[in-house]
């Protein structure tokens, strides 16, 4: 089958609760879908492929590959990636510079790696691994942390930019968690951005989040606050990125909500409305 | 310098920090403590999430009480996936008389279907079953579920056409 073209426009994270609303959106020309949740064993889920075959780009994001483990990738989860790729047909295929699962236990969400040169190291070693058995490149997205590892060595420009060189791995940056890093770790966002590999990006997420006991949580629950949206017109002015896609998780707002939310998008990056 | 005792590699300072936000393990040296205490509540909130996803019947019978019961309940116990977790949980309140209505009645639809050790994923039963929780009663035959009997409390709300009047009759017909 022929793989649908790169992410462009205005996208939004496809979930059952809103596959509804997704199919109605008549500019669409992007999604995600969360690559654990499709079956590889079957056809692909229905809704998915009306969409592929009206020509929206699916991207499969997985998010418990576990890439920043500092054991060895599990081969059957890269192998599930590739099948869901293969399945949609998709461009690219996206995970998080992160760990979700070590000595046997499941933390339950992604987690930050200290940014030493011995996590680069292992990071490195599982993106190859994804890499030699992946259909199709990969990006990868920098997380959202509410900590940090007492021992870190470079900050987080560095660390990113040393990972991204050394894998020649797309980025995904989510506007989002870098605005909710700068805020829990009182640094400026705009430093980060000017030292970034911005044309080395193949798409942004942006979502929203809340503030909750003194600390600001990238919810995907929550509408998109002005200050995440003024950051991603930052982004888009200094380098914009071929593609934006909006995730949202849950606490599924009426239609006319999130189709202005997404045209709030589509204007903060000067891209076409697609509702 | 590392204090006798600590990991050093990255995967055993990796488990120690997992061990830590999800099993009760000690905190690792060197972490601020109130960051880490906020993901650890953040992790507890979302696992509440999944799981009132594959028990909706559990949350809503608890009401507003279900994130303090489940997260009270999940404290220091690493999670073991939404359905799992949330039948642990109902278990663990039908043991004490805990459990609302509507998690028993979830709770027997799910025992007659899936036969579940507590240890391994919970399997598809083959041959017909029951479920019993509190009044809640479930028969399964050839993958179909019938709830036989389900009695509830009488409701004790005054204008309930269902509630017992001042001589201990229904009001209702």
């Amino acid at each position: 089958m022929r793989r649908m073209s790169t992410p462009h426009g205005v996208g939004i994270g496809w979930r059952p609760e809103i596959s509804g609303f997704v199919a109605g959106l008549p500019g669409l020309r992007f999604v995600e879908v969360i690559a654990e949740s499709v079956p590889t064993a079957g056809p692909a889920p229905h809704e998915l492929v009306e969409l592929r075959d009206r020509g929206v780009a699916v991207v499969p994001h997985g998010v418990r590959l576990s890439l920043g483990s500092a054991e060895p990738v599990d081969p059957d989860r890269v192998a599930h990636l590739a099948a869901v790729a293969q399945l949609l047909a998709a461009p690219l295929v996206s995970e998080h510079i992160a760990f979700v699962r070590a000595g046997g236990l499941e933390a339950g969400h992604l987690l930050p790696l200290p940014r030493t040169h011995e996590a680069i190291d292992a990071v490195c070693a599982n993106i190859s691994r994804a890499q030699a058995d992946l259909p199709v490149p990969i990006a990868l997205e920098p997380i959202a942390a509410l900590f940090d590892w007492p021992d870190d060595d470079l900050d987080e420009a560095a660390f990113l930019t040393e990972i991204l060189e050394r894998t020649s791995a797309l980025l995904l940056l989510d506007v989002a968690n870098v605005y909710a890093n700068a805020r829990n770790r009182g640094t400026d966002p705009l430093a980060l951005l000017d030292r970034l590999p911005l044309e080395r990006v193949a798409y942004l997420h942006v979502a929203g989040g809340a503030e909750g006991g003194g600390f600001y949580h990238d919810t995907h629950a929550d509408p998109i606050g002005q200050e995440v949206l003024e950051l991603l017109t930052e982004v888009c002015a200094r380098h914009r990125p071929p593609a934006v896609l909006l995730e949202r998780d849950g606490r599924y707002p009426p239609a006319a909500e999130l189709r202005a939310e997404l045209d709030a998008v589509a204007t903060a990056c000067g891209f076409p409305e697609v509702t | 310098m590392t204090p006798a005792g600590e990991p050093t590699s990255l995967a055993a300072r990796q488990a120690a920090l997992v061990a830590s936000l999800v099993a009760g393990g000690p905190p690792p040296s060197g972490f601020a403590p109130g960051p880490l205490a906020a993901a650890r509540a953040a992790l507890l909130r979302k696992r509440a999430g999944e799981v009132a996803r594959h028990w909706p019947l559990l949350a809503t019978g608890l009401g507003p009480a279900w994130p303090t019961v489940f997260i009270e309940w999940a404290a220091g116990r690493p999670g073991a996936g939404g359905l799992r977790d949330g039948w642990d949980l109902a278990r663990a309140l039908h043991a004490r008389a805990a459990l609302p209505a509507l998690g028993a009645e979830e709770l027997a639809v799910r025992e007659s279907d899936l036969y579940y050790d507590g240890q391994r994923a919970p399997r598809r039963r083959r041959l017909p079953a029951l479920g019993r929780a509190g009044d809640a009663l479930a028969l399964q035959v050839a993958g179909r579920i019938h709830l036989l009997r389900r009695r509830r409390a009488p409701c004790k709300h005054p204008r309930c056409p269902a509630a017992p009047g001042p001589d201990g009759r229904r009001r209702a017909k």
